[in-house]
């Protein structure tokens, strides 16, 4: 009788963890971050030790689960520059270069600490799967496996605020559990049309001492787009998109 | 004694205060992302360039054999590159200039006022599937780093910079896209009208005449392929194809092919017997781009340019330079040199004339963690004559719109040789550019 009390309560304390469907979970922190199409602005800083700073703005534009489209409106030295992503195929578009191309998936096109994943990102339901899930106090921490090698990080740990469903922490590992970077989700903000998500990311990484990096996220808006607009052919007219 | 140290301590925390502030503050104002009708860019750049003569090499007595200008020479040149665009409704107005600016041994020298719109087009775009060009524009086609043997209706590349902007035509063009769910991705098809008339791209062929071009653009099977046709007019007809892939997820293939038809050639004996042969050219190059895990970019080209000169035709040429160099030392008669002069330019002159190239470009981004920083050698190997170009190079981007590079390339080979036989032994330039 006791051994059937023990395994009913343990049964009991271990029903609410194994309730949650992670992937479930994770849709929704993704749709409360972002509406699955969308257009919106990012500012990158690049903060280096000695407080030397280099920012970027960038105007995004996405559509459905694969197709994302990014253009550097600033500083002048970029200005112009665009991306795309389709699936898992990448190009690059630089003006004074004159035509779009191709290039792997794992390559940066800015410096610092941000890489391809930061300016091309796509939904965390759709490129990693959830191991595992624990319960920390009022946080839910997922254990995401990338489900193919085209991710730039292949496992991440991500902190979500249980009440919110929204990322307070993701530290991005290797295959081998190696830190690569730590993102810090910080002063959520009422964007409109029920988007209400941090505003501001802090990114800070072991590989790059002292270094700090910021994305500032401004005006998202759900917005559709013609699937012709994430194509090779658009990349030098991405600007046009803006009004 | 206080009172300084009080009105020292206030100074200071006048002085720095702000800067604390801005450090810890993480602004984004509207103002930055504010779309306006007008935009004007570009960026200014000054090039000092150092080059060791080669004294005894056949280009060096083509260009220096009235003059003695020394080991080395020095070169300093300047360029102002502005952009501007208006856009109103569906309506683009995008021009390009570029004005470039030498002192040199010749003294002060500018490009041409006719060269310095290096675009100047008016763009419709009724609909994302569907935009039109009109007026000068680049129409830079293929998917090769270095070379684009299918780049038919755009002047040819610098391998030795293949990253600068270019000169375009006067031309039409439009671009109709399709989207697909499948294999079939994209379709996009772009025709082009190119006008060859006196002063209207008079440099690209034969005048009076209409040249119709095309591209057809899918994205298949996640692989790029461009399907391209000139017709006969300016220029000889001409078709080609390339293609693009990622392969794995740091591994790009790439590769070219063009079929030119009835291309003319102008050969030079060591006599001095000019001679022109016609016959039907295959261009191809296949390439791939690897990335490392540890941040090094390979970009590796093959070129087999078809209507290139073997290695026999460029000794004569070379053996013909040499000869009317010893005719004008011995009885000050130019004429020979003349008439190598007048084969040079755009035939044996042109970069890379030769028909088997190997092309190497190593990058490393940002090496001990050094932000900003991206070293690179490149290496164009010319496999007739066993000789190459190797120019070593650092690039420096960390304030904000100001770039520094660099670069020296140092040119191996024999006598006889297309890299031994070039006016510089080694070439040594700093680039500064600031964008605004």
């Amino acid at each position: 009788m006791k051994k059937i009390l023990i395994c009913l309560f343990a049964l009991l304390i271990a029903v609410p963890a194994y309730a949650i469907d992670g992937t479930q979970l994770l849709k929704q922190i993704d749709r409360n971050l972002n509406p699955e199409s969308y257009e919106l602005y990012r500012k990158l800083i690049n903060i280096e030790p000695d407080g030397r700073k280099k920012e970027y703005v960038l105007f995004t534009v996405k559509k459905g689960r694969d197709k994302v489209a990014a253009l550097f409106l600033s500083p002048a030295s970029e200005k112009g520059r665009s991306t795309l992503r389709l699936g898992d195929n990448m190009w690059l578009y630089i003006p004074n270069v004159g035509k779009p191309v191709r290039i792997t998936n794992l390559q940066s096109v800015v410096g610092g600490i941000f890489n391809n994943s930061d300016i091309m990102q796509l939904d965390y339901a759709d490129e990693y799967n959830v191991e595992k899930i624990e319960e920390q106090g009022g946080e839910y921490l997922l254990h995401l496996k990338a489900k193919t090698k085209t991710v730039a990080y292949d496992r991440l740990k991500l902190w979500a605020d249980k009440n919110k469903k929204l990322p307070t922490k993701i530290e991005c590992l290797t295959e081998a559990s190696m830190l690569i970077k730590t993102l810090y989700f910080k002063e959520v903000k009422d964007f409109g049309g029920g988007t209400v998500r941090p505003s501001v990311i802090e990114t800070d990484s072991p590989l790059y001492k002292g270094y700090k990096s910021v994305i500032i996220v401004a005006n998202i808006k759900k917005k559709e787009f013609k699937d012709e607009v994430f194509t090779l052919t658009f990349m030098s007219n991405i600007e046009s998109l803006r009004k | 004694m206080i009172k300084r140290y009080f009105l020292f301590s206030a100074l200071l925390v006048v002085l720095f205060s702000p800067f604390c502030l801005v450090a810890e503050e993480y602004k984004f104002d509207l103002s930055e992302i504010e779309k306006k009708p007008y935009h004007i860019g570009g960026y200014l750049e000054f090039r000092p360039v150092l080059f060791g003569l080669d004294r005894d090499a056949s280009l060096y007595k083509l260009k220096f054999f009235k003059r003695d200008e020394g080991k080395t020479i020095e070169e300093y040149n300047g360029k102002l590159q502005i952009e501007g665009s208006y856009e109103k409704g569906i309506a683009r107005l995008f021009v390009r200039t570029n004005f470039d600016l030498t002192y040199s041994y010749l003294g002060w020298e500018h490009n041409e006022p006719q060269r310095m719109i290096y675009e100047g087009y008016l763009s419709l775009k009724p609909t994302p599937s569907l935009s039109f060009k009109f007026g000068k524009q680049i129409l830079l086609w293929g998917k090769g780093y270095a070379f684009n043997p299918v780049a038919f209706v755009s002047r040819g590349k610098d391998p030795d910079d293949p990253e600068l902007a270019l000169e375009g035509f006067i031309a039409a063009s439009a671009d109709y896209i399709k989207s697909f769910n499948g294999p079939l991705k994209t379709l996009s098809i772009t025709p082009v009208i190119l006008p060859v008339y006196e002063h209207i791209n008079d440099d690209f062929g034969k005048v009076n005449k209409l040249n119709f071009a095309g591209k057809l653009y899918l994205l298949l099977y996640d692989t790029d392929i461009d399907l391209i046709a000139m017709t006969a007019g300016s220029r000889t007809s001409r078709v080609g194809m390339d293609f693009s892939k990622n392969i794995t997820t740091n591994l790009e293939i790439h590769g070219e092919f063009a079929f030119i038809n009835n291309q003319r050639k102008k050969v030079i004996d060591s006599l001095g017997k000019i001679s022109e042969s016609k016959f039907d050219a295959k261009n191809y190059l296949l390439g791939i781009r690897y990335l490392t895990a540890s941040d090094t970019t390979f970009i590796f080209e093959y070129y087999r340019n078809g209507t290139g000169f073997s290695h026999l035709e460029m000794k004569d040429y070379f053996t013909f330079i040499d000869k009317g160099y010893d005719l004008f030392l011995s009885k000050r008669n130019e004429s020979l040199l003349k008439k190598a002069a007048s084969v040079t330019q755009g035939n044996y002159g042109r970069p890379n004339p030769m028909k088997d190239y190997l092309y190497l470009r190593v990058t490393q981004k940002e090496p001990f963690n050094i932000l900003y920083f991206t070293p690179a050698i490149t290496t164009i190997m010319n496999l007739n004559d066993k000789t190459l170009s190797l120019s070593p190079e650092l690039l420096y981007t960390g304030f904000t719109n100001w770039e520094f590079r660099l670069k020296g390339t140092a040119l191996v080979g024999q006598r006889e040789t297309e890299f031994g036989e070039k006016q510089n032994d080694y070439r040594l330039e700093l680039r500064v550019r600031f964008y605004f």
